[in-house]
């Protein structure tokens, strides 16, 4: 059981390619991280998995536990495990966070199913509680005017309403003040499980310190170039990333 | 005239007395009516609201619909209200007068018919929002008055149901007091088939807080015009529109905000959702009389376009006669916002749920404002 991308080419539709054959496979239960200089194509990589409407695929392909991702639409990868924590989540103005999570926790149950209202507050507040947000997120629009740190965490929570085989997170170290980056990584920790995985993308060492991966790979222009373990990060973190640009010459 | 036996002369007297009012303001809306002119494409209000097809069908039911007219009338009994009766000539004289944006001449086919309806004198706070309702099958022109008095703040809900092919023609009065607070929020729907709803309102702000929120669905088609007018500084007045339009659905909004006097705000925030081949139209208009300095007037009619057939007809104008105004008026209308769109889809909420989601948020901006 794994994440498994092959030979993955990817370009904005009509327009430049952005990933040039990517391989990476994420077996599950563990943690891998990317890192990579802005504009390798990491958010990129991640949009593609789920379905982002500007990108199209070339070539290659990405199976999860066996299934064909790109067979799918967007709202069924998701429903069959995937979740991505954007580097920018989206504003969508007049819908509560509560009813956003309801109708995406209605869409995994049988048709006609309702979600009870009595148990999804609970779960909702306390997972809420959890992450330091305060309960009058439920009541109100789905990320609008939230701050930057305020808009990871509830990517968060609805990582942990959403129970994903694999949870890929783009940036969601990023915004986050010292404290909410503990209590982010804390949540993350308390999810890992055999069944489950995660990609972490960043540019910082300190998330990867609360949030051990397992293995460490580094994206450039749009291929996996280097595969290590953490010892990867600490060179990163003191070096940068001059070493891809010398390896190339 | 049958007289009643057992009738004093004052009695008789006054009977005849109303009858030869009633009598009289009969002829005064048929004058009226002959007067004014049906209306028709060449009327500039009328352009976009397809008049050759709805409102002639339209007059011809309300003239010869009176025995197929069917009514139903629902209140919550609260004790501020009273049923309107035909002989009561103030409240004839204040829908006469009425201001309409081109419809003067069905204005007056209502008055021919004028005595149902509520009356809703507002003297003390309302617990909870006094309800009404209106309903048909074939035709009803009902009436609603509601004036509340100073300092006192009070809620109304209407409802209008236009059941299968039933037209209703409303009129609504309202007259805020100074330093009073009312909320009016219109609800109007039909069950898919061929309903039309008419709405004419006056609202009249003395110097209180007046939010207005008109809410259609399930139409075939809808006129509203819609004129405040504001007469007292320190007055606000707030109209709101939420509207969700789909398949054949005709939308057609007349607005003015009229700034008689200065010192006072107006805020408009019409907002539709279109889908199919639905086609909304607004023409609002802000009017700032001479010496009605330190105004504040705003206007917004925002489209959500689900589908490429639909229409959206934005006419936004302004007229400034007076100093130190601070007026704005914008309309945008835009397909569905991809991001949105994918963010709701990438937690696994299937297409259509996340178009109703996005749809509703969207006018949910509307209807949260209105709630304030
Ligand atoms: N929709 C798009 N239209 C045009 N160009 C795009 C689009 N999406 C990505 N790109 C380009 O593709 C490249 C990779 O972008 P991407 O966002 O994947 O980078 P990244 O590795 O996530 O960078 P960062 O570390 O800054 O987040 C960039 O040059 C970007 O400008
Ligand atoms: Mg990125």
């Amino acid at each position: 059981m794994s994440l498994v991308i092959k030979n993955l080419h990817a370009r904005v539709k009509d327009g430049a390619p952005i990933l040039n054959g990517i391989n990476l496979e994420i077996p599950k239960g563990e943690v891998h991280a990317i890192m990579g200089p802005n504009g390798s194509g990491k958010s990129t990589l991640s949009k593609v998995l789920c379905g982002h409407p500007d990108y199209e695929v070339t070539a290659g392909s990405a199976e999860m536990d066996g299934q064909d991702l790109f067979a799918m639409s967007v709202d069924e990868r998701s429903r069959a495990g995937l979740f991505l924590a954007f580097q920018y989540p989206v504003e969508v103005p007049g819908v509560t966070n509560a009813n956003f999570m309801r109708a995406a926790l209605k869409a995994r149950l049988p048709e006609g199913e309702e979600v009870d209202a009595v148990s999804f507050y609970k779960e909702l507040r306390g997972k809420m509680k959890q992450l330091g947000m305060d309960p009058k997120f439920t009541a109100r629009a789905v990320n609008e005017g939230f701050s930057g740190g305020e808009k990871k965490r509830n990517d968060i929570l609805q990582m942990m309403m959403l129970n994903p085989s694999y949870a890929i997170l783009d940036e969601t170290d990023s915004g986050l003040d010292v404290d909410a980056l503990r209590i982010v990584s804390e949540g993350v920790n308390a999810m890992r499980a055999p069944f489950r995985s995660f990609l972490v993308i960043t540019h910082y060492k300190r998330l990867l310190d609360y949030i051990r991966p397992d293995v460490v790979h580094v994206l450039y222009q749009g291929q996996i170039v280097r595969t290590a373990g953490f010892e990867m990060v600490d060179y990163i973190e003191q070096h940068g990333f001059d070493f891809l640009k010398t390896s190339e010459e | 005239m049958d007289f009643p036996q057992n009738m004093s002369m004052e009695e008789a007297f006054a009977l005849a007395e109303a009858e030869a009012r009633l009598n009289a303001a009969l002829q005064e809306s048929k004058v009226r009516f002959d007067k004014a002119e049906m209306p028709n494409r060449l009327n500039e209000d009328w352009r976009f609201g397809r008049p050759h097809v709805y409102a002639r069908e339209w007059a011809a039911r309300f003239k010869d619909g009176e025995n197929c007219f069917e009514y139903v009338g629902f209140d919550n009994s609260d004790e501020h209200i009273t049923r309107l009766t035909a002989d009561d000539e103030d409240l004839r004289q204040t829908e006469m007068l009425m201001p309409t944006i081109g419809s003067d001449a069905l204005l007056a086919l209502h008055l021919k018919r004028f005595g149902d309806g509520h009356v809703l004198y507002i003297e003390e706070d309302t617990k909870e929002p006094i309800c009404l309702g209106y309903g048909t099958r074939w035709a009803a022109s009902p009436s609603t008055f509601i004036m509340v008095a100073p300092g006192v703040k009070a809620e109304v809900a209407i409802t209008y149901a236009c059941l299968e092919i039933g037209y209703i023609f409303a009129t609504c009065n309202i007259q805020v007091a100074e330093g009073a607070e009312l909320k009016v929020r219109v609800n109007t729907w039909g069950d898919g088939a061929d309903g039309r709803c008419m709405l004419i309102t006056n609202i009249q702000n003395m110097g209180g807080k007046v939010a207005h929120l008109t809410e259609y669905q399930g139409l075939r088609w809808v006129r509203e015009e819609t004129v405040a007018e504001i007469y007292a500084p320190g007055s606000e007045t707030k109209l709101f529109s939420a509207n969700k339009l789909g398949e054949n659905a005709v939308l057609d909004q007349h607005t003015k905000q009229i700034h008689h006097a200065g010192g006072a705000t107006s805020d408009l925030l019409y907002k539709n959702v279109l889908d199919g081949n639905a086609t909304a139209t607004f023409a609002g208009n802000i009017y700032v009389a001479p010496g009605a300095h330190n105004t504040d007037a705003y206007q917004s009619n925002r489209n959500l376009m689900l589908s490429e057939d639909a229409t959206v007809n934005s006419l936004p104008g302004l007229e400034i006669l007076a100093d130190k105004v601070r007026c704005s008026h914008g309309s945008a209308s835009g397909p569905m916002d991809e991001e949105q769109l994918f963010y709701l889809l990438s937690r696994g909420i299937p297409t259509y749920e996340a178009h109703q989601l996005i749809a509703d948020g969207f006018l949910n901006e509307a209807i949260e404002k209105f709630k304030g």
